[in-house]
C-alpha cells in the first residue's frame, strides 16, 4: 500500500457525475467500513486492498488507483460479502461492474483476464458447454505469447491425468444452440 | 389520603410499568397495572445488575413519602400500593370511548392454580412429570409444567404452564390446598367439531385435543357437517377450507346461516391463505395454518376456547392508557447470519450470558460454559446482532446493548478474578449517556476489556472441544483469527410480540420497524390522545431513559385526567380512626397459623400454646386454620375483636404479603396496623423439611417471642405528617422550565418561573430545524404562549434565585431582579432547569478563520442567510471537539445528531456539495440510524479518527487546511474546505468555559452557585447531579427538588421534554395534597444524649439530618427519613433513635433468639 497522500479538495470539484465511477460510488455510498466484507472474503489475503479498502478508495473517487490494484480480478463472485453486508449493499455486483469497466476501457493490466473471460464465452458459445482444450487453446493464441503454454503446463498436466481436460472432440449436441442468446445480449448491449 | 376519581391503565408491568403506575398511584389516581406475564418485573427481572453500581437498586423506585402505602420491600418479589390493582398473566383485548373515559375489556389467561389459596409449597412442582425450558433462565435450565415464573415472587403462587402440561392431574391430587383446578369439567363439555377430507388430519387433531380434555366430533365432508350441525349443538368447529364437494368457504356460509353465533375456524394450507382472509370476511373468527403440530395448534385451540368462553374477562373505566408493553429481543437462529447460535451451545446472547453467571441463575454465579461447564477465560463479545442491520429490516441502533457489553465484560473480570479475556468487536461504542464514556475508559484502561473496531461476520466451531474461531479483518485490513471459549451476541431490539394487536385495539400506527412511535417533541404522546407510551414500547432504552419516559406518560395521563375532573378527591382525606392504646400495658393477641395440619403433625401445638402463653405480655394464643384463605382472615377478625388485646402478632408465612392485609385490619377493629406483625413460622416446619420435632418447636417459639418483644415496644404514636404549600418554584425559562411549568400550572397548582435572560426559550432559540424535520420555533412559540397566557404561572424575567432555606413542603426563596425589588416565594416544591450550553473552543484554529464556526454558529448562519448552500462547495465537520476526553469526558449526545442534521440539510439544498465529517463513533443511537444511513447515502463522507490521532487543522490564505489519517487506507488525507464546523458540545459549571449566549447576554449553566442555595449537588462536569442514575435521574437527594433538561446532561428537545414532563410529575406527587405523611418507621434525635458530633448526617443516605445551629439541635425531615437506621448504628450515644426499633426492644429480641438456640 503507498503511504501517498491524498488530497481531497482538488477532486471535489471535478465532476464526477459524468464519469463513469459515479455509478459505483452510488452502489457503495452507504458502506459505513464495518469490514464485514474483508473478513468474509476468502481472496483478501492475495489482495493489494481489501475489498473494505476498495470502497473506500472508490467512495473517495481514487479511480485510477483502483483500476491499478488487482483487488477486484482477484474476486471469485462468491458472493459471501454481499450475504453478509449488514447494510445489504450489492459488493459482488459493484466487483462486476469494474471488470466491465475494465474490459470496455481496455486496461492493461486487466487484459489477460478480458483474454480469459473472452476465450471461455466463445467456447460456450459454439458448443453450448466450455471445452476445455478448445478454451485454452483460444486463450493461448489471443494472447499472442508464445511461452503463455509452458506457465500452464504442469497444472494442464495434472488436469489431464485426473481426466478433468479431454483430449476428445465433444459431441456436438449443442452445437449453435446458445448462440441466438448471445446474439441478443449484444443486441442489447450496443443499445445501451 | 390521596385517593380522587381519576384512574388509569397501564399494561405491561416492566419497570416503566411499574414507574407509570406508581407515579399516578402517588398522585392519588387509581392505577390498573397489568402484565400478560405471570409475573411483575419485565425484562429487568432477568437482569441483576445494572450500570454503573454493577448492582441492583430497583427498590428506589418506591415512594418516599407515604411509604406506608405501598411494600418497602424488594421490588424483584413484587409490589403493592394501596391505588394500584395489579392483575397478571392478562392482556388488553379490546378499548372503546373516548379520552378521559376508555371502556377498557381486560382478558385474564387462568394460570389453573387460585392464587387465593396457593401456599407456595412446591409440591406440585415436585411431582410433575412435564418439564420444559426455563424462560427464567433464558432456558438455561428446565423447570416443570407447574411451575414459580421467577422463583423469588412474593407471593410465590404457581402457575401451569398450560402448553407443556399433560393434565395428568398428579399436582391436584397432591395439592394441600387445593389450589388446582383444571375446569376438566368445563372443557369436558366444551364440544369440537374437526371437519376434514383428509382422514390422518381428522384423526390426529382429535387425538390431540382430546387428550387436552375436550369433546371432539369429526366430519369428512360438507354435507356431513352441516347435518352434524343440524342435529347437534358443538362449540367450536375446525373447517377445512379446501374440500372435493362444498367446500369449507359454502360451509361456512351456510353454518352462519343457521348458526350465526356459533365460532368457525378455518384450516388452510398456504396456498389458500388469501381465502382464509375472505372467510374471516364472511364471519370466521381465526384461521390456522397447515401443516399443524401439537405443541403450536393445541395452545391456539386452547386459547380459542378461553376466548369463546370468555373465561377471566372483565370491563373497567379509565382515564387514559399508558401502553408499556416492552420489546422483544431478536432471536439470532432466524437471522440469515446466525452466529452458529442455536447450534454451537458456547454462543449465548447476552441476556442467556447474564442469566448464566447470576446468582440466581444455573451456575450459582460463576462464570462457567454452557458445554462443558469449563471455567471460561476467554470471551468475545459481538455487538450489533440484528441491528444497525437493514438486511434484517434493522436500520437502528438498539441503544442499549454497548453498555450492556461493558458491564457484562466488567461482570466477566470480576467472576474471574481478573483472568478472564474479554474482547468487545464493535462498530461504534454508542456510550452517549451520563458517565457511559467514563465507564468505558475505565473498562478499557483500568480493567483490561479490550475493544476491537471491526463487525465480525461469522463465528466457527474451532474443532476442539467447544472452543469458537473468529475471523475478521481489523481496521487497516489486516486479517486475524482467534479463538475463544465463549461468545456472545448483542441481540438487537424487536418489537414485543403483540405488539400490532395492540397497536390496532389503541388505533396507533407503527413505525417501519413495528414499533410504537410517538408525536413529535413528545417520547410518551401518541396519535391518539389518552394514550401513552412508556419505555421500551417505542424503542429500546436504558434503565434511566424508560423511567424518564414512563414518568412522562404519567405526566401526560394524569394531566387528562385531571382536565376531565378526574382530580377531585374520592374520599374526604382523614386517618382511618384508631384506638388510642398509648396508655394501655402492651397485651399482644398471638395467632398461629396451622396451615391445615402441617404445624400440628409437626410441633406439639398444646404445649407450644401452653409455653407462649407465659410470656411476659401475652394475651390470648389462638389456632387459625389458614390465615392465608379468607375464612381464615375472617376467623382471625372475629376472635380478634372478642378481646381487648392491643398488639397482634400472627405467625404464619411470608410476612411481606401482610402487609396490605394488616392496613384492612387495622382499619376494621381500629387498631394502628403499626401494632401488628406477621412472623415467619413456616419455614421451619415446611413439608419435606426433615425436622427435629422439638428443634421446630423451639425455633417457633423463639420467633413468635422475638416477634411479641419487638411488638411490645412498639410507639403507638401518629405517623408524623407534614404540611405542604402547593406551590412550585422553577428555575430556568428554557423549554424543560417551561414544559414543567406548565404541566404542574395545568395541574392547578400556582407555578414561579424565574429566567435571567430578558426572555424566555433558552437554547432552542437557537435552533431551527430538528433532523426529523420539526420545526423548533413553533414549539417555541406555542409553548412561550402558553406559559406567559397562563393564569397560575408568574414568570420573572431577567431575574435570578439568590436564596433559599427550608424543606420538602416549604421552602422560602428570595429572587433578585433586575428591575424593582427582590422578592420571597414560597413554594413546596422546586424544579432546576437552568439548562447547558455549547461549548467555546480554541481547538482546530477556531477563531483564526471566518471559515471555522461551530454547529450553532454554521445553523444561526444558514437561518440568517449569511451562509447560503449555493455557495459552497466542500464543508468538513469535526466532530467531539474538546469532549469525551479528560477533562471534559463525556458524549454531548447531541452533536452527532446536529451534524448529520447540518449535513443532510446542505446536501437537500445543493447535492453537489461535498460534506466530510470526521467523527470518533457516531452516536446514532436509535432510530436515528436511519438518518446516518441516510446520510451516507446521500453522499456524506466519514472519517474516522482515533483521539491520538486528531486531524490536524492550520489555516493557510484565510481558508482552513485539514489533514488527517484515513484508518482504512492508512493513509494522509488533505483537505481544503470552505467551511470548517466544529462540534464543540455542551458544557456546564465551570466557569472557565462558560460564555454569553449571543441573543440574550446571560451565562446559563453556573449550577455550582444555584446547588449551594439549594444545598443539592453537582457532579465533577458541573451539570446538576440526580439522586441516582438508574432509578431516580430527575429526583435531587434533597426530596423536594428535581432537575430536568440540559442542566441534568447534555439532551435533545423532545428528551429536555419528556425529563421535564417526568420531573414535574415527581413533583406533583407532593403537591397534591395539603400535607404528606412519613413512614411509621423513622428515626428521631433524644437531644439530650446529643453531643451534636454530627456523625449521623454523614452517616444518612438520605440526607434527611441537618444541624440547626439555631436551636444548637441535630433535626430529623421525617419526610426523607426512610428508617433506615444508619444513624442509629453509627451514634456514640445512642441518642439517634429509629422508632419501633429502640435498644430495649432489640434487646429483648436478641434474648428471646439466643433462648431459642439453647
Amino acid at each position: 500500500m503507498s503511504a501517498q497522500q491524498l488530497d481531497l479538495t482538488s477532486q471535489a470539484y471535478e465532476s464526477a457525475a459524468s464519469d463513469a465511477m459515479a455509478s459505483i460510488q452510488e452502489k457503495i455510498q452507504a458502506c459505513m467500513q464495518c469490514g464485514t466484507c474483508s473478513g468474509s472474503c476468502p481472496n483478501a489475503s492475495a489482495m493489494d486492498y481489501t475489498p473494505r479498502q476498495l470502497w473506500r478508495l472508490a467512495q473517495l473517487g481514487q479511480k485510477d488507483e483502483i483500476f491499478n490494484s488487482k483487488t477486484f480480478y482477484l474476486c471469485s463472485a462468491c458472493y459471501f460479502c454481499t450475504l453478509r453486508c449488514p447494510r445489504g449493499l450489492p459488493l459482488t455486483e459493484t466487483i462486476g461492474a469494474l471488470k466491465r469497466i475494465a474490459a470496455a476501457e481496455g486496461i492493461e493490466m486487466y487484459k489477460s483476464s478480458i483474454q480469459f473471460y473472452k476465450s471461455f464465452m466463445d467456447t460456450v458459445r459454439r458448443y453450448g458447454r466450455v471445452r476445455e482444450m478448445e478454451f485454452m487453446n483460444r486463450y493461448f493464441l489471443a494472447m499472442k505469447n508464445p511461452f503463455l503454454p509452458f506457465k500452464f503446463a504442469s497444472l494442464g498436466l495434472k488436469l489431464m491425468g485426473k481426466g478433468k481436460v479431454s483430449l476428445e472432440m465433444p459431441k456436438f449436441f449443442g452445437k449453435g444452440r446458445l448462440d441466438a442468446m448471445f446474439r441478443k445480449v449484444e443486441e442489447l448491449e450496443a443499445k445501451r | 389520603m390521596k385517593k380522587k376519581i381519576g384512574s388509569a391503565l397501564v399494561v405491561g408491568a416492566g419497570i416503566s410499568g411499574i414507574r407509570s403506575a406508581l407515579d399516578l398511584a402517588e398522585v392519588g389516581y387509581h392505577v390498573t397495572l397489568i402484565d400478560k406475564a405471570p409475573n411483575l418485573g419485565g425484562t429487568l427481572m432477568q437482569l441483576d445488575y445494572q450500570f454503573p453500581s454493577d448492582h441492583c437498586g430497583m427498590c428506589r423506585m418506591l415512594p418516599l413519602v407515604e411509604r406506608d402505602r405501598s411494600s418497602q420491600y424488594c421490588l424483584r418479589k413484587g409490589l403493592f400500593h394501596e391505588n394500584i390493582d395489579i392483575l397478571l398473566s392478562t392482556e388488553l383485548s379490546a378499548m372503546e370511548g373516548e379520552p378521559g373515559k376508555f371502556l377498557v375489556t381486560l382478558r385474564q389467561k387462568p394460570t389453573m392454580v387460585d392464587p387465593e389459596r396457593c401456599i407456595g409449597c412446591g409440591e406440585c412442582s415436585r411431582v410433575c412429570p412435564a418439564e420444559a425450558p426455563d424462560e427464567f433462565n433464558a432456558g438455561l435450565t428446565r423447570r416443570k409444567a407447574i411451575y414459580l415464573p421467577v422463583p423469588h415472587n412474593i407471593p410465590n403462587t404457581y402457575v401451569v404452564d398450560m402448553a407443556s402440561c399433560t393434565l395428568c392431574g398428579e399436582c391436584e391430587k397432591v395439592c394441600p390446598t387445593n389450589a388446582i383446578d383444571f375446569g376438566v369439567e368445563v372443557r369436558r363439555a366444551f364440544r369440537i367439531l374437526v371437519v376434514d377430507d383428509e382422514l390422518v388430519v381428522r384423526d390426529s387433531l382429535k387425538e390431540w385435543l382430546e387428550d387436552e380434555g375436550f369433546r371432539v366430533d369429526t366430519a369428512e365432508s360438507g354435507t356431513e357437517t352441516l347435518d352434524k350441525l343440524r342435529e347437534e349443538a358443538f362449540n367450536l368447529v375446525l373447517l377445512d377450507i379446501k374440500m372435493p364437494g362444498i367446500d369449507g368457504v359454502e360451509v361456512l356460509k351456510r353454518t352462519k346461516e343457521m348458526r350465526p353465533d356459533l365460532p368457525v375456524v378455518m384450516m388452510t394450507a398456504y396456498a389458500t391463505v388469501e381465502t382464509a382472509v375472505e372467510a374471516m370476511k364472511i364471519g370466521a373468527l381465526e384461521y390456522l395454518m397447515k401443516p399443524f403440530d401439537p405443541d403450536t395448534l393445541v395452545p391456539l385451540v386452547v386459547e380459542l376456547h378461553q376466548k369463546i368462553e370468555r373465561a377471566g374477562e372483565r370491563q373497567i373505566e379509565v382515564g387514559a392508557v399508558v401502553l408499556a408493553a416492552g420489546f422483544a429481543s431478536f432471536d439470532p437462529a432466524t437471522g440469515t447470519n446466525t452466529y452458529g447460535y442455536g447450534v454451537l451451545p458456547n454462543v449465548v446472547t447476552s441476556v442467556e450470558f447474564e442469566r448464566g453467571v447470576s446468582g440466581s441463575g444455573p451456575n450459582q454465579g460463576r462464570l462457567l460454559r454452557p458445554s462443558d461447564g469449563k471455567e471460561v477465560r476467554r470471551v468475545a463479545w459481538l455487538q450489533c446482532v440484528g441491528s444497525r442491520d437493514p438486511q434484517h429490516n434493522a436500520d437502528f441502533c438498539s441503544s442499549a446493548c454497548c453498555m450492556f457489553a461493558i458491564k457484562e465484560a466488567l461482570l466477566a473480570k470480576e467472576r474471574s478474578g481478573g483472568e478472564a479475556e474479554t474482547t468487545i468487536f464493535y462498530m461504534d461504542m454508542r456510550t452517549f449517556g451520563k458517565n457511559f464514556q467514563r465507564y468505558r475508559d475505565q473498562a478499557e484502561k483500568e480493567q483490561g476489556v479490550r475493544f476491537q473496531r471491526c463487525r465480525v461476520h461469522s463465528v466457527v466451531d474451532a474443532g476442539t472441544d467447544g472452543d469458537l474461531a473468529i475471523r475478521y479483518a481489523d481496521v487497516a485490513g489486516e486479517l486475524h483469527e482467534e479463538v475463544f471459549d465463549l461468545v456472545v451476541l448483542a441481540a438487537g431490539q424487536r418489537p414485543s410480540k403483540g405488539t400490532e394487536t395492540l397497536a390496532e385495539i389503541a388505533g396507533l400506527d407503527l413505525n417501519p420497524w413495528g414499533f410504537c412511535h410517538p408525536e413529535s417533541f413528545s417520547l410518551s404522546r401518541t396519535a391518539q390522545e389518552g394514550i401513552l407510551v412508556g419505555g421500551s414500547f417505542s424503542g429500546l432504552k436504558d434503565i434511566s431513559e424508560s423511567v424518564i419516559q414512563a414518568s412522562s406518560a404519567a405526566l401526560t395521563a394524569s394531566s387528562l385526567i385531571h382536565a376531565k375532573g378526574g382530580s377531585l378527591a374520592e374520599v374526604p382525606p382523614g386517618q382511618p380512626e384508631f384506638r388510642d392504646v398509648s396508655r394501655e400495658p402492651p397485651q399482644v393477641f398471638v395467632a398461629l397459623c396451622t396451615c391445615g395440619d402441617a404445624l400440628t403433625e409437626v410441633v406439639n401445638i398444646e404445649a407450644l400454646e401452653a409455653s407462649l402463653t407465659d410470656l411476659n405480655s401475652v394475651g390470648p394464643v389462638q389456632r387459625i386454620e389458614r390465615v392465608c384463605t379468607q375464612e381464615g382472615w375472617n376467623e382471625l377478625q372475629e376472635k380478634l375483636q372478642d378481646t381487648k388485646a392491643n398488639r397482634v402478632l400472627i405467625g404464619a408465612c411470608m410476612p411481606y404479603v401482610y402487609t396490605k392485609k394488616l392496613q384492612e385490619l387495622g382499619g376494621a377493629v381500629g387498631l394502628h396496623p403499626a401494632l401488628m406483625d406477621v412472623v415467619d413460622i413456616r419455614t421451619a416446619v415446611f413439608p419435606g423439611h426433615d425436622a427435629d420435632k422439638e428443634q421446630a418447636g423451639r425455633d417457633i417459639r423463639a420467633t413468635i417471642a422475638m416477634g411479641v418483644g419487638k411488638l411490645k415496644g412498639k410507639d403507638p404514636l401518629p405517623v408524623p405528617t407534614t404540611p405542604v404549600i402547593q406551590k412550585a418554584l422553577v428555575v430556568g425559562g428554557g423549554i424543560a422550565g417551561m414544559t414543567a411549568a406548565l404541566a404542574i400550572a395545568d395541574h392547578g397548582f400556582e407555578v414561579g418561573l424565574v429566567e435571567q435572560a430578558d426572555e424566555l426559550g433558552g437554547n432552542v432559540r437557537l435552533l431551527h430545524r430538528t433532523l426529523e424535520g420539526d420545526s423548533p420555533q413553533e414549539l417555541l412559540e406555542k409553548t412561550i404562549s402558553g406559559v406567559e397566557k397562563h393564569p397560575q404561572i408568574h414568570v420573572y424575567k431577567k431575574a435570578r434565585v439568590i436564596h433559599s432555606e427550608g424543606r420538602v413542603g416549604r421552602f422560602i426563596t428570595t429572587i433578585e431582579k433586575a428591575e424593582g425589588a427582590g422578592e420571597t416565594l414560597e413554594h413546596g416544591v422546586a424544579v432546576l432547569a437552568t439548562g447547558a450550553h455549547e461549548a467555546k473552543t480554541e481547538s482546530y484554529s477556531y477563531g483564526q478563520s471566518e471559515a471555522i464556526v461551530t454547529q450553532h454558529e454554521f445553523e444561526q448562519k444558514l437561518a440568517d442567510g449569511t451562509l447560503a448552500p449555493a455557495g459552497l462547495g466542500v464543508v468538513a465537520m469535526i466532530q467531539c471537539v474538546d469532549s469525551r476526553e479528560e477533562p471534559r469526558n463525556y458524549c454531548s449526545r447531541i452533536c452527532c445528531a446536529s451534524a448529520l442534521k447540518n449535513a443532510l440539510y446542505l446536501k437537500e439544498q445543493n447535492p453537489e456539495i461535498q460534506v466530510y465529517i470526521f467523527y470518533r463513533d457516531i452516536m446514532a443511537y436509535g432510530f436515528m440510524e436511519a438518518y446516518y444511513t441516510r446520510a451516507r447515502q446521500a453522499g456524506v463522507l466519514f472519517i474516522q479518527y482515533e483521539v491520538s490521532e486528531k486531524p490536524q487543522v492550520t489555516v493557510e490564505n484565510g481558508r482552513p487546511r485539514i489533514s488527517a489519517i484515513d484508518p482504512i487506507l492508512g493513509r494522509e488525507i488533505v483537505l481544503r474546505p470552505d467551511l470548517l464546523v466544529l462540534s464543540t458540545g455542551i458544557v456546564a459549571g465551570d466557569q472557565k468555559k462558560l460564555a454569553l449566549v449571543p441573543s440574550t447576554g446571560v451565562i446559563p449553566g453556573d449550577h455550582k452557585k444555584l446547588a449551594e442555595i439549594f444545598g443539592v449537588e453537582v457532579d465533577e462536569d458541573g451539570f446538576f447531579q440526580e439522586a441516582e442514575s438508574k432509578w431516580r435521574p430527575v429526583d435531587f437527594l434533597k426530596e423536594g427538588i428535581f432537575t430536568c433538561g440540559m442542566a441534568h446532561s447534555p439532551r435533545s428537545i423532545k428528551e429536555s421534554i419528556a425529563m421535564a414532563e417526568a420531573a414535574a410529575q415527581r413533583a406533583l406527587r407532593i403537591l397534591s395534597s395539603e400535607q404528606v405523611a412519613a413512614g411509621g418507621i423513622v428515626a428521631e434525635v433524644r437531644h439530650s444524649l446529643c453531643s451534636l458530633c454530627e456523625q449521623c448526617i454523614a452517616a444518612c443516605p438520605y440526607g434527611a439530618r441537618w444541624h440547626d445551629e439555631e436551636q444548637e439541635k441535630i433535626l430529623v425531615d421525617t419526610l426523607m427519613c426512610q428508617g433506615c437506621g444508619s444513624c442509629a448504628a453509627v451514634c456514640p450515644n445512642s441518642a439517634s433513635v429509629l422508632l419501633g426499633y429502640r435498644d430495649q426492644q432489640m434487646f429483648e429480641v436478641i434474648d428471646d433468639a439466643l433462648e431459642g438456640a439453647f
